[in-house]
């Protein structure tokens, strides 16, 4: 079992012994046998084994490092490549990138890139320049669109 | 010819000159005029390069990447019109139309017909014209006073900053390594004998070499350091994926104490991010074991980890290495723990051990039997110091990443014998064929802490010989070595690269940077005044200039690689705020036990006192708290 989970904590790597300690009270308050009501002793038990992994730093280490995907570096050899693959992974993690970068801003350079291609369609329909300043807003969009998204897991 | 003739001719001569630099001027005039689109565009893009200290290549890319639109206007004229005559005309013909509606006052109209066309155009120009201002202002060839290039230079610098943190703020500008698998630093203040880049990234090969740091307290190299590590160990794990060998971190922080404590606390939470499982920290919480290493090697280590006099000295120190090496090398195979060794430093386990020895052997033992008290005591006080984080069951290769603590600064020459161990386990898992091929970095922060019986020049030799990338930092030019002779040796020698950061005494270190031609303009002075004569000639200057570094920010290093310079406000670093996936396979086991006993006597390294399992809920809650 997951002992962030019997802890009732996230899995991340800048929890503190205290935040564990905090944790761990809490479910044995509400779980030991010693209660009236009989607590919870599979709960107990499972949240004093996480307790005992999660107490240390070096074993927060370990725990995260059963959980996180790193074991998927391969053996050494030649690794198939899979393109397909990773642009439908560039694009699964899109929207958390663009919520976990600067939305606002990006919102704001879209309305800013959409107001400059609206008018050129308005003001000057029917123009070679129309088209290419519509082309020039989206491309300007995207290339400071970028910084403002969050790196990619791992990076 | 008569005076007067003369006085006509040069009269003539004067206003012909006259004349054609005002046709010149009108000429020019004309075409700015007759060009306004370009023109505008152009004095738009001077003034916020001029503005945001922006050098003129970054005009150029935004040139170059606008040829989109360019190219999207001309499909689009083709589509509209037949025929190349129509689409090489379409600008002509647009232009017109653009400055017939300028006539009539409709100015949003004409300026988005020749946006596509005008704004290419006018980077590019606005680009050279800035190019022309640079140079004409640091040649000291324009500007109102001999000061304008250093005034000019100083109010660009305070500009390239500015930027530069700006661009700081910008989450996706600076990730710790790039799907190209280079490791970016930080946004460029400003790039010397260099093609400009906005940001600053570094190779992954120029890991494999060396790269020295060097910058005072506070300057920011411990951001530098941790962000060289984690792209590093990301680049590295990018490339295992595609076969190469997995990674391996070993950082050395050399001076110890509480900062070293959060500083490995911070690395770890870096390392964490960008995919590290196991970030081991001695002597907290992981320990090694010294008996790893092969027997022969060994011997020498623990013959080099204590000191040694000269003169009658010698003659011990020979009869302690002679013994060593018995003790270590003995038939029935090196000891595996600290009292096993010491066990071994005693007259009847060498005489049980060597019954069938030879002559040689039976003779060297005989002599060095009234010593081996004494050799004995002296191991057993120096393992003793040492602590039992050198003697537990762990191995280098368990974990992704090491961070070693030594207490450099309180204990220098138990730290000192440490790091030698320590040294000697890298070096022997970078090179021992049993276990599992690794790429690795071995980063030595502050080295210079305990370099007195090791010096940084060693490492840095030992870690070119095995093949393993090694980054030093020190302090100061002084501090990386003993004597200007390893300094330079260190440093001339860092092919990766050298971070100089705020540091009063950088002239060695750009020294090898090299120098530049520049174009230097002296001005006539007539009376009190600077006149519009004077004299040009080609000087060198510094290609790392010694003043800016002193001049440094916080934060800000400059890097010196291959004759160039490349002035850079370093990003902190941060993994991606987005969660790794979840693992697919089971890790391998816990095979790292955490250290058991209490170190050097720092309080952070007593291992955890918590009892484990809990009777009650008492104690879980205090007494009276079961209901």
């Amino acid at each position: 079992m997951n002992p962030f989970t019997a802890l009732g904590l996230p899995a991340r790597p800048d929890l503190t012994d205290d935040q564990v300690r905090g944790a761990w009270r809490t479910v044995a308050a509400q779980t030991h046998p010693d209660r009236a009501d009989g607590g919870n002793p599979a709960a107990y038990a499972a949240a004093t084994a996480a307790y005992a992994q999660l107490r240390t730093p070096w074993g927060r280490t370990e725990a995260l490092a059963d959980l996180t995907a790193t074991t998927a570096i391969p053996p050494p050899g030649p690794v198939p490549p899979a393109p397909a693959r990773a642009i439908w992974r560039t694009l699964a993690v899109l929207p958390a990138r663009i919520r976990h970068g600067r939305p606002l801003r990006m919102a704001a350079r879209a309305v800013i890139a959409a107001a400059v291609a609206l008018t050129a369609l308005t003001v000057i329909p029917g123009t070679a320049s129309a088209p290419a300043i519509v082309a020039g807003a989206a491309l300007w969009w995207a290339l400071t669109a970028r910084s403002d998204l969050a790196p990619p897991p791992g990076r | 010819m008569s005076v007067w003739g003369l006085l006509r001719a040069l009269a003539v001569l004067w206003l012909l000159r006259q004349g054609l630099r005002l046709a010149r001027a009108l000429i020019v005039a004309a075409a700015l005029v007759v060009l306004w689109p370009v023109t505008i565009t152009a004095a738009i893009a001077m003034f916020a390069a001029w503005l945001r200290g922006w050098p003129p290549a970054r005009l150029y890319r935004a040139a170059a990447w606008s040829t989109v639109m360019t190219a999207v206007y001309l499909i689009t004229a083709a589509l509209y019109g037949r025929g190349w005559r129509t689409v090489a005309l379409a600008p002509v013909r647009d232009w017109q139309a653009a400055s017939r509606l300028l006539e009539h006052a409709s100015i949003l109209h004409a300026a988005l017909l020749m946006v596509p066309v005008a704004v290419p155009a006018g980077l590019v120009v606005g680009g050279l014209a800035w190019t022309w201002r640079i140079n004409a202002i640091s040649t000291g060839t324009a500007g109102l006073s001999p000061y304008a290039p250093a005034v000019f230079d100083a109010r660009q610098w305070r500009r390239q900053v500015r930027a530069a943190r700006g661009a700081l703020a910008a989450p996706g500008t600076v990730p710790l390594v790039t799907g190209a698998g280079t490791v970016p630093v930080g946004p460029v203040i400003r790039a010397v004998a260099r093609r400009w880049t906005p940001v600053l990234a570094i190779p992954a090969v120029s890991f494999t070499r060396h790269m020295v740091i060097v910058g005072s307290s506070g300057s920011g190299k411990t951001n530098l350091m941790i962000r060289l590590w984690a792209g590093w160990y990301a680049a590295a794990a990018q490339a295992a994926r595609r076969g190469r060998p997995r990674p391996l971190l070993a950082a050395l922080d050399c001076k110890g104490g509480p900062d070293a404590r959060a500083k490995a606390a911070r690395t770890r939470r870096v390392l964490h991010g960008v995919g590290a499982r196991r970030v081991a920290i001695w002597p907290d919480e992981a320990t090694v074991s010294l008996w790893d290493i092969p027997p022969r090697e060994l011997a020498v280590l623990l013959h080099q980890m204590t000191e040694h006099g000269e003169g009658a000295a010698a003659y011990y120190a020979d009869v302690s290495q002679a013994v060593l090496t018995m003790a270590v090398c003995a038939p029935g195979g090196p000891p595996r723990s600290a009292a096993g060794f010491l066990e071994r430093l005693d007259p009847g386990w060498l005489a049980g051990a060597y019954a069938d020895a030879r002559p040689a052997e039976a003779t060297a033992l005989r002599a060095a039997g009234p010593h081996l008290g004494d050799i004995q005591l002296r191991y057993a006080t120096l393992l003793n110091r040492l602590g039992p984080a050198l003697d537990g069951p762990g191995n280098i290769g368990d974990a992704d990443a090491w961070y070693f603590i030594l207490e450099g600064t309180r204990e220098p020459s138990v730290a000192e014998a440490q790091a030698m161990a320590i040294t000697e386990l890298i070096a022997h898992a970078a090179t021992s064929r049993a276990a599992e091929p690794r790429a690795m970095l071995l980063a030595a922060d502050d080295y210079s802490a305990v370099s007195r019986r090791v010096p940084l020049s060693n490492l840095y030799e030992r870690g070119r010989s095995l093949g393993l990338g090694v980054m030093v930092s020190a302090q100061s030019w002084q501090g990386l070595g003993a004597d200007d002779d390893e300094r330079y040796r260190i440093a001339a020698t860092a092919d990766g690269g050298l971070w100089v950061m705020q540091t009063p005494y950088p002239e060695p270190l750009v020294q090898l940077a090299g120098t530049r031609r520049v174009l230097e303009t002296a001005h006539k002075l007539i009376g009190a005044t600077w006149g519009d004569e004077g004299t040009s000639r080609i000087q060198h200057a510094w290609t790392a200039d010694p003043d800016l570094i002193r001049q440094l920010a916080t934060g800000q290093a400059c890097y010196i690689h291959r004759g160039t310079a490349t002035y850079v406000q370093i990003a902190r670093p941060r993994p991606s705020a987005l969660p790794l996936p979840a693992a697919r396979t089971p890790a391998r086991p816990v095979i790292i036990p955490p250290a058991r006993a209490t170190g050097n006597g720092h309080p952070d390294h007593d291992p955890p006192t918590i009892p484990l399992p809990l009777a009650g809920l008492d104690d879980v809650l205090g007494p009276g708290a079961a209901p």
